[in-house]
């Protein structure tokens, strides 16, 4: 299924396998573009409704017609000849209706499916400027709503060009009859429909504003569900099920207000039609008492002006249908503009040999190559920042801040060759729903023995447990049936197996235990010792393993050298008691001897005390 | 193991008892609907008594009357109409609310552990695809089966009372759509299962994608995010392509008979007509009812295909109430027997999330009113299952887990949160404002108090910055809150509920080192006498507490003053030399 594109499966298609670069000047020339796409399938569908249509239009005239010869002449060859013709056009139509209705379907599916892809290519490419630019739910609406509603527009149209050539073949056939009956229903059904069409808006407000209700009422209800361990673990139901009744019956007054709009709007469209249809009758009648028309022809006016209220309709809905496009083809125009948060313009700079050194600028970081190197600040979000700008994730944020591979900033080269050369594994990072196996193996597939290995590294062996079938489960969306150190380690693993020439882990042990984290430093520095690795940790278990600490201070790296000497202060002792208060696990009231450190942690507090003291946020 | 799904009969007596329960307005809307079908057949009627007229020869005088009853008529459906539609969708709103309330009132009362087997996504999709599925046929459904019923009904009544022998001939197609429904119906749920189905695959690979966006820019993750949706896609278009082939066969079914009965009508009705059986009006008249029989048949057999589809969802939201209650507060003599003091104690805990595979082998422990009790050990040693036991989420597989002598799963739930609560790292935040979230754990907290609980959790800071303070929206569609910013508000709920007994499973892991220190101490001190059973992977929160507790492989190992485990050189010392390192 992966070799073809859905919409290569439709009939009519020209071939074209390449879904292309639509123009993103605007609604209208989007539609026009998405049209043009699919001209033939439209054309096939067009023609199968007007085919349709037209049958429909003569149905009431032959009726009118059988009426009358079964008045003149009674049961014979006359009556034979129109029950014929109604048959023969009712089986044509009813094929035409078939037939277009596959028609139809597939331009509804063509359009729709086709902004469905361009939405999904846009938001599997663009980075974290998608989500910079757009909420979640926009996208998400973009194709599970707007799509569709541009994929409509394609599926109505037949029909209404259809309508169109149903009312001109009615039209001829009343006019014949009777010019003054034949005008009082052409002109007067548009009338009916007219204000009709005007007496919907104010209920469609209602409407919206129940919509609107009963969305937040969906999102409380889920909102339970998630958060209902919390909910069992402090007794917060019974304030919970008050708070969804509000909301249910809020939901259930705005519903009984959209009621009494739309049992007037049903109610007129019985009333109008109705008498619309009985002055036509009283017209008629009386035209047949004085002879103008015949019995037949009453029955035939009845029947159009029964039969034409539909094409009426179509037409209505063909303007809704319209409106709603233009709706949705704006939103997903929205989210095809999004431009990708990198690479967005072509590589300026050839791409430097392998094994040179990875420099940010502003901080002075430095990874030499081959080397491991742990990055230490009293603030984790700002070693994490600069460990971030090392993956180059944002072309015009990190303008300012450049990052030099062997010399060039990273901006400058292919982004390709970057994300080949460089892996960043930031703090908490997504674990996408799939096969365990798979979703570890990022760069293609991978023997279970690397996959082992990985897992062995990363000291995940449990998560194998956690998961039914193990390498070959499913892990579900986020990696929600896996605990917090269980998703770490899956993603540590999965930032191994990318087996980059250099590697970045912000935080890769902060949710693990003591015993895990102890095994999993040593594993870790072992297995990427000889090849660049930067390691945004504080933890004194993965510290004691790596090349070289860099010591970090208001944005600037202050210190390097092992985790040892910076303790010792045989290097930088200016800053020793600086990174003692960073990764000490010593306690304040243990080292009474250590009056430094007292001292420290009282300065600490104070530092604690003046700014946040949370992580955790999107550097 | 998964959550149930009712069977047909229980979801049809769930249906019958609902009906039933709302006959009476159901009675009036069956009423009304039929007399407005009643008027709305006065039209063909009419003009066959018209063309007979006409035929025979008439005047003025007869034509006005005739139209008159016209005109009646279509007062009368109008103003039935009008009351009949608005009965129905008040009547489908009021079973559809009570309907919603009283499924998320079980869904709140699950066990838990049944959740957590089934997984969350099973019982997100009943509250939100299930119940808005199940919306639509409620509220829009029922309302129209009953007048397309009806409609279908009279139109035939009426045929049959104006010439049974002409009437006859509408049948004749009637067959040929009996064949093709049945086929159709058949296939139809699962085609249309299938169909939304893949939607929401489709519309889940979007999500995960947006979400994570980051992660599949860094692993280079894009081209198989993209693969990923087209693959939906093309599931996507092979299920709304098999739902296509049904209709395929349906429409022309129906079609063919709707074309078959005029036709029918009119030569027989017209060979009748000639021998003088009945007038060419009734026929005109009854060709016309073979005609407007077309739009309530194909109403009917719409709605029956969504009802159909609604039912699959019925089954799941009545599969709810089916889940046995893990915990029933003690009846009899127990009844009410409070807790005599505040002493939590475990004797021979056991339990198994899969039979035979026990987790927790035989744990004896007292927890002394005051006491600050941390729990440490290795991933996946039993720590947070022991401290669900001791909160009494779970009822134990074997042994008890009792406060002041009472088993806790005796303790109606309202109760049991006075003596025992649990806060776990998991960082849901809830839809609403800041102070909602709070105001879970009770609801009459005035704002002072909320400002001080956020202060013993170090959040007030941050929260009092944010653009509407306490009033600032913020879960899904409001303000982002960071992990540990709601591990935080997690924290201050609980302050907030002050229980005598407190389990912290992790639940400060999702702050930096420091930070969850500095906060574990400023909550101490707001918990002062409070017992409090602190799971955590960080050692400081051993260091600080009364008593350590080394739990591995569902065993207590060690248990004491955390200088007397470092003294005695077991597992714990060796531990905290490992964690203190050489720093």
């Amino acid at each position: 299924m992966r070799s073809s594109l859905p919409v290569d499966d439709l009939p009519r298609e020209q071939g074209g396998h390449e879904l292309g670069t639509p123009p993103l000047g605007g609604p209208g020339a989007y539609l026009w573009w998405l049209a043009r796409r699919q001209w033939l399938t439209i054309l096939g569908a067009v023609a199968l409704g007007i085919v349709m249509f037209a049958c429909q239009a003569v149905l009431p005239f032959l009726t009118g017609r059988a009426v009358d010869d079964g008045l003149e002449q009674g049961f014979g060859p006359e009556l034979w000849r129109a029950a014929a013709g109604i048959l023969v056009l009712g089986l044509v139509s009813a094929g035409a209706s078939a037939v277009g209705h596959r028609f139809d379907v597939m331009n509804w599916l063509r359009a729709a499916f086709t902004s469905a892809q361009l939405v999904g290519r846009t938001s599997a490419r663009a980075g974290h400027a998608i989500t910079a630019e757009l909420p979640t739910g926009e996208v998400v609406s973009a194709v599970a709503n707007d799509a569709f509603r541009v994929g409509e527009l394609y599926a109505v149209l037949a029909r209404f060009v259809g309508s169109i050539a149903a009312y001109v073949i009615a039209a001829v056939l009343m006019l014949q009859v009777s010019v003054p009956l034949g005008l009082v229903v052409l002109l007067g059904l548009p009338v009916v429909a007219a204000v009709l069409g005007l007496l919907v808006r104010p209920l469609q407000r209602r409407q919206a504003a129940q919509r609107e209700a009963s969305g937040r009422l969906t999102t409380l209800g889920a909102d339970t569900v998630s958060g209902l361990r919390i909910l069992r673990g402090i007794g917060g139901e019974g304030v919970f099920n008050a708070r969804y009744r509000e909301q249910s019956q809020l939901v259930r007054a705005k519903g009984v207000a959209v009621a009494t709009p739309q049992s007037w709007l049903d109610a007129l469209r019985v009333l109008l039609p109705g008498l619309f249809v009985v002055a036509l009758v009283w017209l008629g009648a009386h035209m047949a008492i004085d002879g103008q028309i015949t019995p037949g022809q009453l029955v035939s006016t009845y029947g159009y002006a029964a039969f034409l209220g539909w094409p009426v309709q179509n037409a209505t809905e063909m303007l809704q249908a319209a409106t709603r496009a233009h709706v949705g083809a704006t939103k997903v125009v929205a989210v095809l503009r999004v431009v990708p948060s990198t690479g967005a313009t072509p590589a300026t700079a050839a791409t430097p040999p392998p094994h040179v050194p990875l420099v940010d600028t502003v901080s002075g970081t430095t990874l030499e190559p081959g080397r491991v190197v742990a990055l230490v600040s009293a603030d984790p979000d700002e070693s994490a920042a600069i460990a971030t700008r090392m993956g180059r994730f944002d072309d015009v944020a990190e303008a300012a801040t450049p990052v030099l591979l062997g010399g060039v900033p990273l901006a400058e080269l292919d982004k390709a060759d970057v994300r080949e050369r460089i892996v960043v594994s930031e703090a908490t990072p997504h674990i996408f729903s799939g096969v365990l196996g798979a979703e570890l193996a990022t760069r293609g597939e991978l023997d279970e023995r690397a996959l082992l290995e990985a897992i062995r590294l990363a000291d995940a062996h449990d998560v194998l447990d956690s998961v039914p079938d193990g390498l070959a489960g499913e892990l579900p969306e986020k990696g929600r049936s896996l605990s917090g150190g269980q998703r770490q380690r899956v993603a540590l693993a999965r930032a191994l197996l990318a087996d980059p020439e250099i590697l970045v882990l912000v935080e890769p042990t902060s949710a693990v235990d003591a015993h895990t984290e102890a095994r999993i430093a040593a594993r870790l520095v072992e297995h990427r010792r000889g090849r660049s690795t930067l390691v945004v940790t504080a933890s004194p278990l993965v510290l004691d393993h790596v090349d070289e600490v860099q010591l970090v201070r208001d944005g600037v790296v202050v210190a390097r050298g092992t985790h040892e000497e910076l303790l010792s202060g045989a290097v930088a002792p200016e800053h020793r008691l600086a990174y003692r208060d960073v990764v000490g696990r010593h306690l304040d009231d243990e080292a009474p001897d250590d009056a430094d450190s007292e001292l420290a942690f009282d300065e600490l507090l104070e530092h604690e005390e003046s700014g946040t003291t949370t992580r955790g946020g999107r550097a | 193991m998964k959550l149930p799904i009712a069977d047909a009969a229980t979801t049809r007596a769930y249906t019958v008892a609902l009906l039933r329960k709302h006959r009476r307005p159901l009675a009036v809307m069956v009423v009304l609907q039929t007399v407005a079908a009643v008027a709305g057949l006065a039209g063909p009627w009419v003009l066959g008594r018209l063309v007979d007229a006409v035929a025979a020869g008439t005047d003025a005088r007869y034509v006005d009357t005739m139209i008159a009853v016209g005109v009646v008529a279509v007062l009368a459906q109008t103003v039935l109409t009008r009351y009949g539609q608005r009965l129905s969708m008040v009547f489908g709103e009021l079973v559809f609310a009570e309907l919603r309330e009283e499924f998320i009132e079980r869904v709140t009362s699950l066990p838990l552990s049944t959740v957590e087997r089934a997984g969350t996504g099973d019982l997100v999709a009943r509250t939100t695809n299930d119940v808005n599925k199940l919306q639509h046929a409620v509220r829009f459904g029922v309302p129209r089966v009953i007048v397309a019923v009806v409609q279908i009904t009279l139109t035939v009544v009426a045929s049959v009372l104006l010439s049974p022998a002409v009437a006859v001939a509408m049948f004749v197609g009637v067959p040929v759509l009996l064949l093709v429904l049945r086929w159709y119906l058949r296939r139809a749920t699962a085609a249309y299962l299938r169909e939304s189905a893949s939607y929401a695959v489709l519309n889940g690979t979007i999500t995960e994608s947006v979400e994570g966006a980051r992660t599949a820019d860094a692993l280079s993750l894009g081209e198989r995010r993209y693969g990923r949706v087209k693959d939906d896609l093309a599931e996507a278009f092979a299920a709304e392509r098999a739902t296509l082939n049904l209709r395929t066969v349906l429409f022309p079914g129906i079609d063919l008979t709707f074309v078959l009965a005029p036709v029918a009508v009119l030569l027989w009705g017209g060979w009748l007509a000639t021998q003088g059986q009945v007038s060419l009006g009734v026929v005109t008249t009854l060709v016309m009812y073979s005609y407007q029989l077309t739009g309530p048949v194909w109403e009917l057999i719409f709605w029956v295909d969504e009802i159909q589809v609604a039912a699959t969802s019925l089954a799941r939201i009545v599969g709810v109430q089916l889940v046995e209650p893990d915990r029933q507060a003690a009846a009899g003599e127990a009844h009410g027997r409070p807790p005599r003091d505040e002493r939590v104690e475990a004797r021979s805990l056991r339990y198994a999330y899969r039979e035979g595979h026990d987790v927790l082998h035989g744990i004896d422990l007292d927890l002394a009113p005051g006491e600050r009790l941390a729990v440490v050990g290795p991933s996946g040693a039993g720590k947070s299952t022991l401290g669900r036991m001791l909160a009494g989420i779970h009822p134990p597989t074997g042994g008890t887990v009792t406060v002041g002598g009472v088993p806790l799963v005796d303790l109606p739930l309202d109760e049991l949160r006075g003596h025992v609560a649990l806060v776990t790292q998991e960082h849901h935040v809830f839809v609403g404002t800041v102070a909602d979230n709070l105001l879970l754990a009770r609801p009459e907290a005035d704002d002072s108090e909320l400002e001080r609980a956020l202060r013993a959790v170090d959040a007030w800071d941050w929260v009092s910055a944010l653009p509407e303070g306490l009033r600032t929206e913020v879960g899904s569609g409001g303000a982002a809150l960071t992990p540990a910013q709601a591990q935080q508000v997690a924290l201050a709920r609980l302050v907030l509920l002050d229980p005598r007994t407190l389990v912290l499973d992790e639940a400060t892991s999702l702050l930096d080192p420091r930070a969850a220190r500095h906060l574990e101490r400023s909550l101490s001190a707001v918990l002062e006498g409070r017992t409090v059973v602190a799971i955590a992977h960080r050692l400081h929160t051993a260091h600080d507490a009364d008593r350590v507790a080394v739990v591995d492989d569902g065993r207590i190992t060690e248990i004491g003053p955390h200088d007397e485990l470092v003294a005695a050189g077991g597992d714990y010392a060796a531990l905290w030399r490992s964690w203190q390192h050489d720093a």
